[in-house]
């Protein structure tokens, strides 16, 4: 009995002794739960993946990852849970957030407290455009997706038309809050630096039970191609009233909210729906050619959670964790200065990443190399068609049955 | 001119789909004298019904229409036992404070069950266009059209020739009246707030192939019927119909000739001018006329 007390203490003594030799912790700020938990979950998925392949590589430095959750269910508690991750747990990094205005208040704390933050998933502008020195954001922002869709219609929409861009009438529809907006104002000014000239530019309410006015004036404008910003309720309605109008379009964009959910699909009809195409974060039927470990990623992926990717936020997530580990490991420290140095020394071209981005940061900590795919439904299935490298299939013209 | 035309049979048809809920929620508002807020959330209780005897029973939506009348029925009986009973003598906030809670315990609950996600039911009949010249009209919104008015006769017709209607409106006149006439105020309370629900399990069946369900739904049509049944009168039913076309074209004209985000603003404008110059209402014939 004397001896088997000394192995158990002498082995709980290694293990303990191993442990607060060989282990980083590594702050993950995600929403776990309340309405933004699904999501939230599916981008930690990202970074529990690219931990996991890390520490099993050896680690950072000889070190161990161990993850400390914090659980933004909104701004006020992503306040809290900063805090606690930074002068509680002490974690020398934050990664995060999935949410715009949870990674907006999240970021605020990190700063002032001199812990680099790592953004691997919202898109608002302002969350880099602040003069912080310790963020750093790896995905497209908001501008990123504004000013890709509206190059999309001289690069890709017009060629496979065979039309002259500045032939083609444009609309710009979207819903009228914040985010409607703000994607509208990049738009607006992105095509005024291209000559494009947009004919309508219609904001709605979200809420609307009845968006056969826009329509109206679409058909009325005799629009070809239309730029739609829109959540899902909003986006089924416009569809399926586009069709009981008979609006003919020779092709309508969305950039992610309602245009990437299969359930959006459904509720449309595969047959409604075909030819839409969508700007969004890399999702998984695109050409591994142009997005390097694509595959493993999602067998990786299947074998934890038993399930195919839920959305491409766990992707995203998944390869702006790699990048900073990276910039983590040829960092002297994980200090605020240090990371800084590391992070402005990243250079990865574009295309040899999972998501088929590169990454190189501006001052300002943000990723310069991020293009958004395009994608479009094609049989109920969201392919990526554009451009010719990343394609899995041609892109169509037209959408639905009108 | 064509798309003037078409601008007003789109607003006929959305004003019928306002009628059939404003119907429901004035019927509740001019007899048990209850601003129901959780009016919508009867809506989305009435479309989950329908969706999961769809999916489940694979009955169409018009024939589950049936027995989700019964469904909303039950709900609001029992919505008016046993929470807006208990408050009849109680101060207008409280009750409202009622609604306005139970609104937002069932969009929450139904966040938990449903999840935030979108559902839709296959009818791609009801979906379908009818061309009558240059203009086209879905067969869904006719079929609503059809409702709305058979509603409000048979309701009107129900009121004016029955015992229980007249009952019904001698406790809307005045409840210590009917009271001591001999009828059982409480009861009648019960069967009006049913029957306010079960308008609404009519229009969830009819709204149900036209737009999906999802837990915020009710949200999206409440607003507007609460700015109908004021412009109907309050208690009025035919008001209340005739208000709703009127709602459903202004929103149409406006979202077309304005712009689409400013159709609120428009009817909360004839909203305001309406409690400000004519607080009876469009067809308001004043307190006590019903």
């Amino acid at each position: 009995m004397k001896r088997f007390i000394r192995v158990a203490l002498a082995a709980g003594l290694m293990a303990s002794a191993g442990s607060a030799i060989a282990q980083v912790k590594i702050g993950a700020l995600y929403p776990f739960s309340g309405g933004l938990a699904l999501l939230g979950d599916e981008s930690f998925r990202g970074l529990e993946l690219a931990i996991e392949e890390r520490n099993a590589a050896g680690g950072l430095k000889g070190q161990q990852m161990q993850i400390v959750k914090g659980d933004a269910v909104d701004p006020n508690q992503a306040v809290g849970e900063a805090r606690r991750l930074t002068s509680v747990e002490k974690v020398p990094v934050v990664f995060g957030t999935y949410s715009s205005s949870l990674s907006i208040a999240a970021t605020q704390v990190a700063e002032l407290a001199g812990v680099p933050y790592f953004e691997l998933g919202a898109i608002s502008d302002p969350i880099t455009e602040r003069g912080f020195k310790n963020v750093y954001r790896s995905n497209p922002t908001a501008k990123d997706f504004a000013n890709r869709m509206i190059d999309a219609i001289g690069e890709a929409i017009a060629p496979a038309l065979g039309a002259d861009v500045k032939a083609l009438k444009v609309a710009i529809v979207h819903e009228d809050s914040l985010y409607g907006q703000t994607v509208t104002g990049y738009q607006v000014a992105r095509a005024k630096e291209k000559g494009i000239t947009i004919v309508e530019t219609l904001p709605y309410s979200a809420k609307s039970v009845d968006l056969t006015p826009v329509i109206l004036r679409l058909k009325s404008a005799g629009v070809d191609v239309v730029l739609q910003t829109s959540y899902q309720n909003d986006t089924v309605l416009f569809f399926r009233q586009m069709k009981e109008q008979g609006l003919k379009l020779k092709a309508i964009m969305g950039a992610g909210g309602g245009y990437s959910l299969r359930d959006t699909m459904t509720a449309i009809g595969a047959a409604n729906m075909e030819g839409a195409l969508n700007l969004d974060f890399t999702q998984y039927k695109t050409n591994a050619k142009a997005a390097p470990g694509i595959d493993a990623f999602v067998a990786k992926y299947k074998a934890k959670y038993g399930t195919e990717p839920r959305s491409g936020h766990s992707l995203a997530n998944y390869m702006g964790a790699k990048v900073f580990f990276d910039a983590m490991a040829a960092a002297k420290d994980y200090s605020g200065p240090a990371i800084r140095e590391a992070v402005m020394k990243v250079d990865i071209p574009a295309g040899t990443t999972p998501t088929g981005w590169g990454a190189k940061f501006n001052e300002q900590g943000q990723n310069t190399r991020v293009a958004p795919f395009i994608m479009q439904w094609q049989g109920g299935e969201l392919v990526t068609v554009f451009p010719a490298e990343a394609a899995v299939t041609k892109m169509k013209t037209g959408v639905g049955t009108n | 001119m064509d798309v003037f035309v078409q601008l007003i049979l789109n607003g006929i048809m959305l004003g019928s789909m306002y009628a059939i809920i404003a119907v429901g929620l004035t019927l509740i508002f001019g007899i048990v004298r209850v601003v129901n807020f959780a009016h919508g959330e009867f809506l989305m209780i009435g479309m989950y019904a329908v969706y999961l005897l769809s999916k489940h029973f694979g009955l169409h939506p018009y024939v589950s229409a049936v027995p989700v009348i019964v469904l909303l029925f039950v709900v609001g009986a029992l919505v008016q036992r046993f929470i807006i009973q208990k408050l009849l003598n109680a101060d207008e906030h409280i009750q409202i404070f009622a609604t306005v809670g139970l609104s937002t315990a069932l969009i929450n609950l139904a966040l938990i069950v449903f999840g935030a996600d979108l559902y839709s039911v296959e009818s791609p009949a009801v979906r379908q266009s009818i061309a009558m010249g240059p203009f086209t009209v879905l067969v869904g919104h006719l079929v609503i059209f059809a409702c709305a008015i058979a509603l409000v006769a048979g309701l009107h017709t129900f009121m004016q020739t029955t015992p229980l209607g007249r009952a019904i409106r001698a406790t809307a006149q005045n409840r210590n009246a009917a009271m001591l006439m001999g009828v059982r105020v409480e009861r009648i309370y019960i069967i009006s707030f049913g029957l306010g629900a079960a308008c609404v399990g009519l229009a969830s069946a009819l709204i149900m192939p036209i737009y999906p369900v999802s837990p915020t739904i009710g949200t999206y049509f409440v607003l507007t019927a609460f700015v109908v049944v004021v412009l109907g009168g309050m208690r009025s039913m035919v008001g209340a119909f005739f208000g709703a076309m009127i709602i459903g074209i202004v929103d149409s004209l406006s979202g077309y000739y304005i712009a689409p985000d400013l159709k609120e603003v428009v009817y909360f404008a004839i909203f305001l001018a309406i409690l400000i110059f004519k607080p009876t209402g469009l067809f308001g014939f004043g307190r006590g006329t019903e």
